[in-house]
């Protein structure tokens, strides 16, 4: 067995014996459970009413029960919801070594640190698409068992074109959140980073200039501000994928000359 | 050959606070060495840059005749350590905690994390989750995980941090058993200056980040000054007389009077005649050689006070 190859044993394990995964994709469920339920409203809001779903006074919104509205709500909640998440998972990852002071065992041993910077990567990515695909594939059947209209495979295959590409923007996004975490050395500081990121994507993008800012790309893509942003441009996942590299570089460097006290 | 652990005039300072200061130091292949000193005193910090896991902010550190770096593979297949308190991954059974160290550290063989757990005597928890164990046997993990694949080299930090005294011994039998029948070398720190001296062949003492000094263990014992330990009823009184009488070193120390004068130490009988006459008769006396902690204290005080 490689050094990769053990160091990405040694992730999965610790990921697979962990309740995070578990959480995470719980939390991921809401997404499409909560979508699933507009649904329910939005098709027959009368009885949605009378199962005390809906209060008399409150007004929907003016979208239609259809699988492009589901599907679309899908994606913009991979977007906002996949920022949190996915920095959980990310902040798992790498600030438990900090938290259970395991990273110094991780030092001085013939698997180099870059390979373990690697292999957390890995799991990090795996663990991130599995969540989003698994949501995809609970979104189809919850669709399903509402039985909403619409339904067309290219859509389907676009929503999930969509979705990924979101999630993989979102990934590029969490290399700073594994730096972060490592050089504040626990789970809290990569965590308030993702808090700071929602918030400021959310006020750049409502001033007009989500499309240079990184973290208000997805959101942009996902269609939350309507239907895909004129805004976005080359430019936009330029910055995004420049944003990965430099957090992506940033990891590496830090795991390989910073001293590491706890 | 080169030698195991070679440091020249290495520092470390955080800030304004000099954790380790121009310490260089060499330990001979198949050498079991005590690195003592205060809590405090730098030895975390030193182990710290032996490893690779903090950069000194001078000088050099050569492990196994490799240069400690941030760069390249080093000698880590053959170094085994344990540093400060031990850790695990606590969702995590002892068994597969030991198996992530056998897999990072490329051991072949896969029967190696069952004989580790046998020989640490840790086969009843092996299927336990490590987060439950109790410090000595977390303690025992990670002195299981340092030597799971026979390292030429081992780095202990305080290895007998959370063991019970049969624990201690037991370590420390199998310590000196790596260093004498397999020719291991041992760098281990410790405050517990008992403790090293019944292990180390040579021993460094690390005071306010300095090494201080440096002897063989046989030498510890010839250099611990010989004092002259008295009780009696009344010790202040009895340290009144022999002060008086020209034994200025007279000192009360645990309910006992220590007296250091060389005539104390080579005619008791002196000191005894002079009780009796004073009506305080000794109900013990006896020439004692000075405690490794009054030495070590001695010695540190000598160095730039207490800590």
């Amino acid at each position: 067995m490689n050094s990769f190859a053990a160091a990405l044993w040694a992730e999965t394990l610790k990921a697979r014996r962990s309740s995070t995964p578990l959480l995470t994709a719980i939390g991921f469920m809401l997404a499409p459970l909560t979508a699933g339920l507009f649904m329910i409203i939005m098709k027959d809001p009368e009885r949605a009413r009378d199962m005390g779903l809906l209060s008399t006074k409150a007004q929907l919104a003016m979208t239609t029960a259809e699988w492009g509205t589901f599907l679309g709500m899908l994606t913009q909640a991979v977007a906002i919801g996949g920022l949190i998440l996915f920095s959980i998972v990310t902040s798992w990852v790498f600030g438990r070594e900090f938290s259970d002071r395991t990273a110094k065992d991780l030092m001085a041993l013939p698997t180099s640190r870059e390979t373990i910077v690697s292999a957390k990567l890995v799991v990090v990515s795996v663990w991130s698409f599995a969540a989003t695909i698994f949501i995809y594939v609970l979104a189809l059947l919850i669709g399903n068992l509402v039985d909403i209209p619409g339904w067309t495979v290219a859509l389907a295959a676009q929503t999930f074109r969509d979705v990924l590409a979101t999630a993989g923007m979102l990934l590029l996004l969490m290399t700073p959140v594994a730096f972060i975490a490592s050089l504040g050395r626990g789970y809290l500081p990569p965590l308030g980073w993702a808090v700071l990121t929602i918030f400021l994507s959310q006020i750049i993008a409502a001033l007009g200039w989500g499309d240079w800012f990184p973290w208000s790309v997805p959101a942009l893509f996902s269609g939350v501000i309507g239907p895909r942003s004129a805004q976005l441009g080359m430019h936009s996942y330029v910055v995004i994928f420049l944003t990965g590299l430099v957090g992506l570089a940033a990891t590496y460097g830090y795991w390989r000359t910073a001293d590491q006290t706890k | 050959m080169s030698y195991a652990i070679e440091t020249d005039h290495v520092s470390k300072s955080f800030g304004s606070v000099q954790a380790v200061d121009d310490v260089s130091l060499r330990v001979d292949r198949g050498e079991i060495y005590g690195f003592l000193g205060l809590n405090g005193a730098g030895k975390t910090t030193t182990i710290r840059m032996l490893l690779g896991m903090i950069r000194p902010s001078a000088g050099n550190v050569k492990v196994l005749g490799q240069v400690v770096g941030p760069y390249g593979r080093g000698p880590w297949a053959q170094v085994g350590h344990l540093v400060e308190s031990p850790s695990c991954y606590p969702e995590l059974t002892v068994r597969e905690n030991l198996e992530i160290g056998r897999r990072y550290h490329g051991v072949k063989n896969p029967n190696a994390t069952d004989e580790i757990i046998e020989q640490l005597v840790l086969s009843a928890y092996a299927g336990r989750k490590a987060g439950t164990l109790s410090l000595g046997n977390l303690q025992r993990l990670g002195l299981a995980r340092a030597l799971l694949h026979q390292p030429e080299l081992i780095i202990l930090d305080e290895p007998a941090n959370g063991l019970d005294p049969a624990g201690i011994v037991e370590i420390r039998k199998l310590l000196a058993s790596l260093a004498h029948e397999r020719g291991a070398t041992i760098f281990m720190s410790s405050h517990i200056l008992t403790e090293v001296d019944k292990l180390a062949d040579r021993i460094g003492i690390v005071h306010k980040g300095q090494l201080i000094e440096e002897l063989d263990a046989d030498r510890l014992e010839e250099i611990r000054s010989l004092q002259l330990s008295i009780r009696t009823q009344d010790l202040a009184k009895a340290q009144e007389v022999l002060v008086s009488n020209q034994y200025t070193t007279a000192t009360i120390q645990d309910s006992r009077l220590v007296v250091k004068d060389k005539q104390a130490v080579e005619s008791p009988e002196l000191i005894a005649t002079l009780l009796v006459q004073a009506g305080m008769p000794p109900t013990h006396l006896a020439v004692e050689q000075e405690n490794l902690e009054e030495y070590f204290l001695r010695l540190t005080k000598v160095n730039g006070g207490q800590s």
